[in-house]
């Protein structure tokens, strides 16, 4: 009985943390490429969920469809900031750059707001779901999986293949040397940027498949916390490292509030993100440069 | 400079605050205005002694409030039933708030301090969600439900005394948290430590190679930032308002306050906090009226304009201004 429900909360983990995963790979990457925290990561996701129910509720259009609009809309937000703030920011003091995506977060949050209102919305997508003996997975679920996988196979071939892919990952390496190589590296900077929010938005879109009824201005911050554990457990830099430490975060996750729902007297959805708190700050402790990370 | 010269910018600093104070007395209606403005000045001062000294930016400040507040609630649910202690209740809960703040900014300093930049604001930006989830989750100090104390504080003082607290007392000592933490930094910024910090500021590596041991003033500074939050949310939460709920009390609302009124103002400056806080307070308090629920819609991009066009705030500006003139060693 015990391993069954197990069992069946770590597939669902696996699900969900393929989603968390590609949500976390635009943080890192323009982590590692900008050396930019993004302290206001969980507003743009909470923009791509907005984005989705926009389109789903009134526009009637499928979410799948929703993927690279949000994609297109998020590399447009991540121009237009990059621009007018970001790219003015990169030689000043840390402070300046983190203070400065927090605000741009605030901000998506009371624009939002703003339009939609502050109470929690959701839709449903109804397209079945398949029984896998031990535990029910809606399709949705399935599909918000296979994307985040396509998705992140698509950035791995995109970074590996295409001469714009090793420009960003020369920069990378050493921005001094590909300066002197040739390679623009304001330009590099630009699309990585807006890459990083592009991915970001379009994770918005899959997450939404998780939270029937979640969508709200303020989700954001949620996401915010866990992609830093995600990214963390990756090694930061990394948005591989991202991908499969947010399958990790998904396993540990479900995994935990398995044995928490069995602690009597306890809350055990709120245990969880205690949990993902402490694992940020003992990775943080012993090992800042990631676990999952080859030294 | 001369040994008083050293404290002349507290002339201004106080002066504001007893303006503040004689307007509030004298004039009818302006109590409620004046609290919300002390307690933004005093919330901006507290931020400050960290992240203006240090360039460090803390996102799970409220936390460190939060605690305080808790440090109070308990004292007082916990204490009521001895009625030998009195008002010592709530000395023991000021001591209780402010070693409750202190022990978890020395867990949280112990793990982040030895980070920089980045990484640091990573390892703060979960401590208020973590610390309320940790009390909603493991049920503890009544979990999620809270704690409401009104008829534990009316106990403890009388009914008459318990409100005239609430609606008076609580302000002055916000009043005297604001002034305490002004005096604090201008103590700090004019010693070793503040010269330390701002070594540590403009160069951290710089700093360490000087011989300058940059972990233990990282360390003064947050857990003295911590602990005039602690004392804050015991008074302007717990004893204003008898009650605590954790949602309320770890929400990161209250740090991006933090943040615009010490970016406003001007970090690092020790009338930044006072004039960022009567900015903002005086325009929430108007916007609240004309424009309910859009003081960070306005604000957010005025951070941002701030943060690329004039990082130094204000008094950042006034201060360059006033270089060389007789003004000079009154703004800092």
């Amino acid at each position: 009985m015990f391993f069954e429900q197990l069992g069946g909360n770590l597939i669902q983990g696996i699900v969900l943390g393929a989603v968390y995963g590609m949500a976390t790979m635009g943080l890192s990457l323009i982590f590692g490429v900008l050396k930019v925290v993004n302290v206001g990561h969980g507003a743009f996701i909470m923009v791509g969920a907005f984005l989705t129910l926009f389109l789903f509720s009134s526009l009637g259009i499928n979410p799948i469809i929703a993927i690279p609009v949000a994609f297109i809309v998020g590399m447009g937000l991540g121009l237009i900031f990059y621009y007018t703030t970001i790219r003015k920011l990169i030689k000043a003091p840390e402070l300046a750059t983190l203070l400065a995506t927090f605000s741009i977060g605030v901000l998506l949050e009371e624009l939002v707001k703003l339009i939609f209102g502050s109470e929690f919305r959701g839709y449903n997508w109804v397209v079945g779901k398949i029984d896998l003996g031990i535990t029910v997975l809606p399709m949705s679920k399935l599909y918000a999986c296979i994307g985040s996988v396509l998705i992140a196979v698509l950035l791995y071939l995109w970074f590996k293949k295409t001469r714009a892919g090793s420009a960003i990952r020369s920069v990378v390496e050493d921005s001094e040397g590909a300066r002197v190589c040739g390679i623009n590296v304001g330009w590099a900077y630009a699309l990585s940027f807006s890459l990083g929010i592009g991915l970001t938005v379009a994770s918005g879109v899959l997450l939404t498949m998780f939270i029937p009824v979640g969508i709200n201005p303020y989700m954001g911050g949620a996401y915010t916390l866990k992609a830093f554990v995600i990214a963390v457990l990756g090694g930061l830099a990394s948005p591989y490292g991202a991908f499969f430490g947010g399958l990790v975060f998904g396993l540990i996750e479900n995994g935990s509030y398995t044995l928490f729902a069995y602690i009597p007297g306890v809350e055990p959805f709120a245990l969880t993100r205690f949990l993902s708190f402490v694992i940020l700050l003992v990775i943080l402790l012993i090992r800042p440069t990631g676990i999952l990370r080859a030294k | 400079m001369k040994q008083t010269q050293k404290y002349f910018p507290l002339i201004p600093l106080f002066a504001a605050y007893l303006f503040m104070f004689l307007l509030a007395e004298n004039k009818e209606g302006m109590w409620q205005l004046m609290s919300m403005l002390l307690f933004y000045c005093a919330l901006g001062q507290a931020f400050n002694v960290f992240m203006g000294m240090t360039g460090y930016v803390d996102f799970g400040y409220v936390a460190f409030m939060g605690v305080g507040t808790y440090g109070m609630a308990l004292s007082i649910t916990r204490l009521v039933q001895y009625e030998f202690l009195g008002a010592w209740i709530l000395v023991i809960g000021f001591g209780l708030a402010m070693a409750m703040s202190t022990l978890l900014s020395m867990a949280v300093g112990a793990v982040a301090l030895r980070l920089r930049g980045a990484y640091f604001a990573i390892a703060t930006i979960g401590v208020n969600e973590g610390f309320r989830f940790l009390i909603e989750g493991a049920r503890i100090w009544n979990g999620s439900e809270g704690m409401i104390f009104t008829a534990d504080l009316n106990k403890i003082l009388g009914r008459e005394t318990a409100a005239a607290l609430c609606t008076y007392w609580a302000d002055i000592m916000v009043l005297a948290i604001a002034a305490l933490a002004g005096f604090v930094s201008l103590v700090y910024m004019r010693s070793k430590i503040g010269y330390a910090l701002t070594a540590l500021r403009e160069d951290e590596d710089a700093a360490k190679v000087m011989g300058i041991n940059v972990t233990k003033f990282k360390i003064i500074a947050f857990i003295t930032s911590a602990c005039l939050a602690g004392l804050l949310g015991a008074t302007a939460w717990a004893l204003k308002t008898p009650y605590v709920f954790p949602p309320e009390v770890f929400d990161i609302h209250y740090t991006i306050e933090a943040i615009i009124i010490v970016m406003l103002g001007g970090a690092g400056t020790l009338l930044g906090p006072l004039v960022g806080g009567l900015v903002y307070g005086i325009s929430k308090y108007y916007l609240s009226i004309f424009l309910p629920g859009f003081q960070l819609l306005i604000f957010a991009p005025v951070i941002l304009v701030i943060i690329v066009l004039f990082p130094e705030g204000i008094v950042g500006m006034l201060k360059a201004k006033t270089k060389g003139t007789g003004m000079e060693r009154f703004v800092i």
